[in-house]
């Protein structure tokens, strides 16, 4: 029999847990040439800001070992424009989850205030965490009590779940993330893209025009891993892990770890396909093992109870 | 329609100094100037996949022309005939077609990739190209054989002198532009494109030109490949990959600002 993939964020039922994370999925059109994004637990569309953004000016890659560089600097039409794309994107069904990015907290208010007018939107995922930003975005995750007040200013706005997308960029991701609990997030997502560099030793300058850029792809996840497992400790809320994330089993790892769901990035752009191979191989993994919902397995890697001889082969559940 | 698949390599071989030539076992349907995204590793790293302009397409299977640049590059070079290749396709928007009967297309190094495409795309159309080739030297100026016949006119230039035109390929441009204004397709280094377009805009003639950048998805997701262009709305960052990677020249090479 199938396993039980529905997950709850809120008061959210996600079909399953698998979604692409913003900012590697635009508003979904792009990558819905490649298969039916009504298969996605949901849709985590482009960070959004209350006017137009026209982002950071070339070169906003830079490949690294197993990693991924960038510098797009919350490119977006304006919650306006995004307003039609979202709405389309939900009038297919999909559970649109919209990314919120802001320079200050009336930036946040303003796109909350425009969205809350449709249906369209299914909950708001926070980014207080984008490294690529002069004002705003990662400062305001740095701060426990800046993120605090964040929050409860943009809970008194919307009865919609309110996910908050944390910075690995500070000394205890577990405070920042309590904070937010505190002041009545529903859940929260991370982690954000590692703030890095690269320099091009021709022209002997850094290689992004931002100088720096948010790291993500492989070679962030055990990174990645280690602060979901920290934050889910932390916490009673829903946590969205993600970072690195390429394939069905890094997925599990991050479920096993404490997250309720997961995000996929960077691999995207190497697979198109990567979010529904997740979603299968998924299922795949809790039927083998024996598991009727997806729900047993989360934070299972904390449970110094578990058989630690279960493995893949479809015996390790009893 | 993009796909993802898995071609065979049916031809692999060296054809001029660093550049590779490999034909794929079936098509991607693509138009000129359109590109695919190849992926050289089945590891992390490198992570990213290459752009790789299509240099034929049909039904004798799916040819890249590519120059050794980085380590994806050089990774791709390894590959042999029979080995598979995921390959993620057709991207971009391609060349414009043409209403004028005659067309001038202006090629540097590698950027011959494309444009051997269009030029035999162009040429089954009736057609006549004029096919203005320029390069650091000799060995660098590569066209497939078949292609050459169908040429109306081909001129070669190269910054040694070792074959053709002693100098910039640009100036070649200038006897087929001065009866009048004819549309120019150019892909090349960055420095010709702007040669190109600024001689172009001096015959009242449309230039084109075919951008590369460093790239991430492919399909417009990750706005990672923009290009910054100067349009009637203002400045604007265009993604090479779906927006592009062919331009109107004076957009990316703006005049007068």
């Amino acid at each position: 029999m199938a396993a039980d993939l529905t997950v709850k964020i809120g008061n959210l039922t996600l079909k399953n847990p698998v979604m692409p994370a913003s900012g590697c999925f635009g508003y979904g059109e792009e990558y819905a040439p490649f298969y039916d994004l009504n298969k996605l637990g949901a849709v985590v569309v482009k960070g959004t800001t209350a006017k137009p953004c026209l982002g950071n000016p070339p070169i906003r890659l830079a490949e690294t070992p197993a990693g991924l560089l960038n510098a797009i600097g919350l490119q977006n039409p304006g919650v306006e424009a995004a307003r039609e794309k979202i709405r389309s994107l939900a009038q297919t069904g999909v559970t649109v989850i919209v990314n919120v990015a802001g320079h200050s907290v009336e930036d946040y208010l303003k796109v909350i205030e425009v969205l809350e007018q449709d249906e369209g939107t299914a909950a708001y995922e926070i980014n207080i965490s984008c490294p690529n930003v002069s004002a705003g975005g990662m400062a305001f995750g740095t701060d426990p009590r800046i993120v605090e007040s964040l929050v409860k200013t943009l809970r008194s706005c919307t009865a919609k779940p309110l996910i908050i997308k944390l910075s690995p960029n500070v000394t205890d991701i577990a405070e920042i993330a309590r904070a937010a609990e505190n002041a009545g997030a529903d859940a929260v997502s991370l982690i954000n893209t590692l703030l890095g560099m690269a320099i091009d030793t021709s022209s002997r300058r850094p290689l992004l025009a931002n100088i720096t850029g948010g790291l993500s792809g492989p070679a962030v996840k055990p990174v990645a891993l280690r602060m979901v497992w920290q934050v889910s400790s932390a916490v009673n809320i829903p946590v969205i892990g993600m970072g690195g994330i390429s394939n069905a089993q890094d997925a599990v790892e991050f479920l096993l770890a404490g997250a309720d769901a997961v995000a996929i990035g960077a691999a995207n752009f190497v697979n198109p396909t990567v979010c529904i191979e997740a979603v299968d191989g998924i299922a795949d993994y809790l039927v083998k093992n024996g598991f009727s919902s997806v729900t047993e397995i989360i934070g299972l890697a904390k449970n110094t109870s578990a058989d630690k001889k279960g493995g893949a082969c479809g015996c390790g559940k009893k | 329609m993009p796909q993802k698949r898995v071609m065979q390599i049916k031809e692999h071989s060296l054809v001029a100094p660093d550049t590779w030539r490999m034909v794929l076992d079936g098509s991607v349907s693509a138009k000129p100037g359109q590109f695919v995204q190849v992926s050289v590793s089945s590891t992390y790293d490198p992570l990213l996949r290459r752009p790789i302009s299509v240099h034929d397409d049909g039904p004798d299977g799916l040819a890249l022309l590519y120059r050794t640049v980085g380590r994806g590059t050089h990774m791709l070079a390894e590959k042999k005939p029979g080995d598979n290749l995921d390959i993620l396709g057709p991207l971009g928007n391609g060349f414009p077609v043409p209403a004028e009967q005659k067309v001038i297309l202006v090629a540097g190094g590698i950027g011959a990739a494309p444009l051997c495409y269009l030029a035999k795309k162009l040429g089954e159309a009736g057609k006549q190209v004029i096919f203005l080739f320029g390069a650091q030297n000799a060995t660098q100026l590569y066209l497939p054989k078949t292609l050459i016949p169908s040429l109306t006119a081909l001129e070669k230039a190269t910054d040694d002198g070792s074959t053709g035109h002693h100098g910039l390929v640009t100036e070649l441009m200038k006897k087929y532009l001065e009866n009048g204004p004819l549309p120019v397709y150019s892909c090349g280094p960055e420095g010709m494109l702007r040669a190109v377009v600024k001689t172009a805009a001096s015959y009242n003639a449309q230039a084109y030109v075919s951008l590369e950048a460093r790239m991430a998805c492919g399909v417009g997701a990750c706005l990672g490949c923009v290009v910054e262009l100067s349009q009637k709305s203002g400045k604007t960052y265009q993604r090479v990959c779906v927006d592009g990677p062919v331009f109107p020249g004076e957009e990316v090479f703006c005049h007068g600002c």
